[in-house]
């Protein structure tokens, strides 16, 4: 077998493993419904419902990830050119990122109502920092060697930067959408939690004041796999894209 | 090993012509000897904040002249060149002076420093297609052009490697090649064969005599720091010496030995008097 399908089978088979052991601990021990429910029972509560929600909180995700990426890698060139803008924001993105998210989300709804935006922006702030640092990391990782060789064929401030400056972040900033992909998703649904009539942490708070475990199960799988695909998604762009190197920081 | 020397040959020309072309001093266009300067350091000095690296260095390189800087770590061989190419500035009252046009300068670092997302054709290509030289040529000369520097070190096989795939010293002979490509009349390299084992050296300190031997290029001049004795006397014209930082031109030695050049010159007698005067000298410093 070649490494390519161990590395799938094998997660796989444990995985699988593991849910049989699950459905026959609650069958032999007669473990309750709303306590532990068994695999079975969680999937016959997945229906079109759940797949809605978890649409709704994947938007939601998948929004606040990019605006945060484009705005975070965009402030990132500002540092990298202005010491001023780095030495002013800096202190504030560090702040920030010190605040936890679940304290500003009722702010966030109280400012952007309960529909999609209170959430893209609570995924937005989460996401944010992580690309920033990154972005900055990689833009200054450039060689001192590599930058006099440019200059030394009189390359321009635009060339530098497409062609020197970029290519060598891009490591950097992949290892940051790889992390801010899973980090998203929470954002979303600490979103939800505050105040929303759909997505995934809607439906966990909704199951939860009903007792309802079955549904609070396939809900917070779903959230799973949500982060899973954004990963997914992210990493084999990243093996696509930085062919040449990898880097894993933060 | 005929060919070679008809090529040799001709370089001596190039290089008369060379400073015939500069209209240079008088005597220039005598031939034989190449006295017509290509680059004229005056007086040069240089301070990184406290610590005084070059001590008013002047030198003149010569047209069509293969010259080694020999000199301690640290003494500011790499700042000479970086003082050449403009990336730094001398210090009041010092000077620098090209009797060519910049852009016939190339570089070769010390270490290759080579994209590692680009392949080694692409690497080539770099200096082609940046400032001012991206006008000068189209899409398909410039690629035609980084074609043949390939060739011409002879990594035409690996023209879709990227740098990881190749070795140490493939990746050098690719900086070379991108430092050929924007056709420079002088290259001025740092170390370029300093990281090799000693048979690899050999063979690229050989293939290079022969590129800068080749009339096929503009490039007559080399201007080359190394921290080999035995390198800088089979490849070179002339040797500078260096002092300890704060750094001078101590000696220059002229090496009796006739072009072209071959590896089993360090066998002869006149290779090894040279060797031994330079390093009874680099012991004196
Ligand atoms: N950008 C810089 N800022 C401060 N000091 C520097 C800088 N660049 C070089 N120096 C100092 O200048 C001196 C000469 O450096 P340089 O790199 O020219 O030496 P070198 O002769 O090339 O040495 P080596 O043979 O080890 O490469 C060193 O002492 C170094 O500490
Ligand atoms: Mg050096």
């Amino acid at each position: 077998m070649t490494t390519k399908i161990k590395d799938v089978l094998y997660p796989i088979a444990f995985a699988v493993g593991l849910i049989l052991i699950w459905e026959a601990v609650v069958r032999i021990f007669d473990i309750p419904l709303y306590l532990l429910p068994a695999p079975s029972d969680i999937a016959r509560v997945v229906d079109g419902e759940l797949l809605r929600n978890m649409g709704a909180t994947l938007y939601e995700a998948v929004l606040g990830f990019l605006l945060a990426n484009v705005l975070g890698f965009l402030t990132a060139i500002l540092f990298v050119h202005s010491r001023p803008a780095e030495k002013g924001i800096f202190p504030l993105a560090i702040a920030l990122k010190t605040t936890p998210v679940v304290a500003l989300a009722p702010l966030l709804v109280i400012w952007l109502g309960t529909g999609y935006w209170s959430k893209v922006a609570a995924s937005m702030i989460i996401c944010f920092f992580p690309i920033l640092v990154n972005s900055v990391k990689g833009l200054k990782a450039v060689e001192h060697e590599a930058w006099e060789l440019f200059s030394a064929y009189k390359g321009t401030k635009a060339e530098i930067f497409w062609k020197l400056r970029l290519p060598t972040s891009l490591p950097y900033v992949l290892s940051a959408l790889k992390i801010s992909s899973s980090l998203a998703i929470v954002g979303a649904i600490v979103g939800e939690f505050v105040g929303s009539n759909k997505g995934l942490g809607y439906l966990v708070l909704l199951s939860s004041y009903h007792l309802d475990t079955p549904v609070m199960f396939s809900a917070i799988a779903a959230a799973a796999v949500a982060g899973l695909i954004l990963f997914g998604i992210i990493a084999s762009v990243e093996k696509r894209v930085i062919f040449w190197q990898k880097v894993d920081e933060v | 090993m005929a060919a070679i020397s008809s090529l040799a040959g001709s370089v001596r020309e190039r290089a008369a012509g060379a400073a015939f072309d500069a209209g240079g001093s008088a005597g220039a266009s005598s031939g034989a000897h190449l006295q017509t300067s290509a680059i004229s350091i005056q007086n040069c000095s240089l301070t990184f904040g406290s610590v005084r690296v070059l001590n008013g260095v002047s030198l003149d390189v010569r047209s069509g002249e293969f010259m080694s800087i020999l000199g301690p770590s640290g003494c500011g061989k790499s700042t000479l060149l970086r003082l050449i190419l403009g990336l730094l500035r001398p210090d009041q009252g010092g000077g620098i002076t090209l009797h060519v046009p910049r852009e016939e300068i190339g570089i070769v670092f010390q270490k290759p420093v080579l994209m590692p997302w680009q392949t080694a054709i692409q690497n080539i290509e770099l200096p082609l297609n940046i400032g001012p030289q991206r006008a000068k040529q189209s899409k398909a000369e410039r690629r035609e052009r980084a074609e043949w520097t390939l060739e011409l070190v002879g990594l035409a096989d690996f023209r879709n490697h990227y740098p990881q795939q190749l070795s140490g010293g493939m990746q050098q002979r690719i900086a070379i090649a991108r430092a050929l490509a924007a056709n420079p009349s002088i290259l001025l390299m740092d170390e370029p064969f300093g990281a090799l084992d000693e048979f690899t050296r050999e063979k690229l300190n050989i293939e290079l005599l022969r590129l800068w031997a080749n009339p096929d290029t503009k490039l007559n001049t080399v201007v080359m720091v190394t921290h080999s004795i035995q390198e800088s006397v089979l490849m070179s014209d002339r040797i500078v010496m260096m002092s300890p930082r704060p750094a001078n031109v101590s000696d220059i030695v002229q090496v009796p030995l006739a072009h072209p050049r071959e590896a089993e010159m360090q066998e002869l007698p006149a290779f090894l008097s040279t060797v031994r005067e330079i390093r009874k000298q680099v012991k004196a410093l």
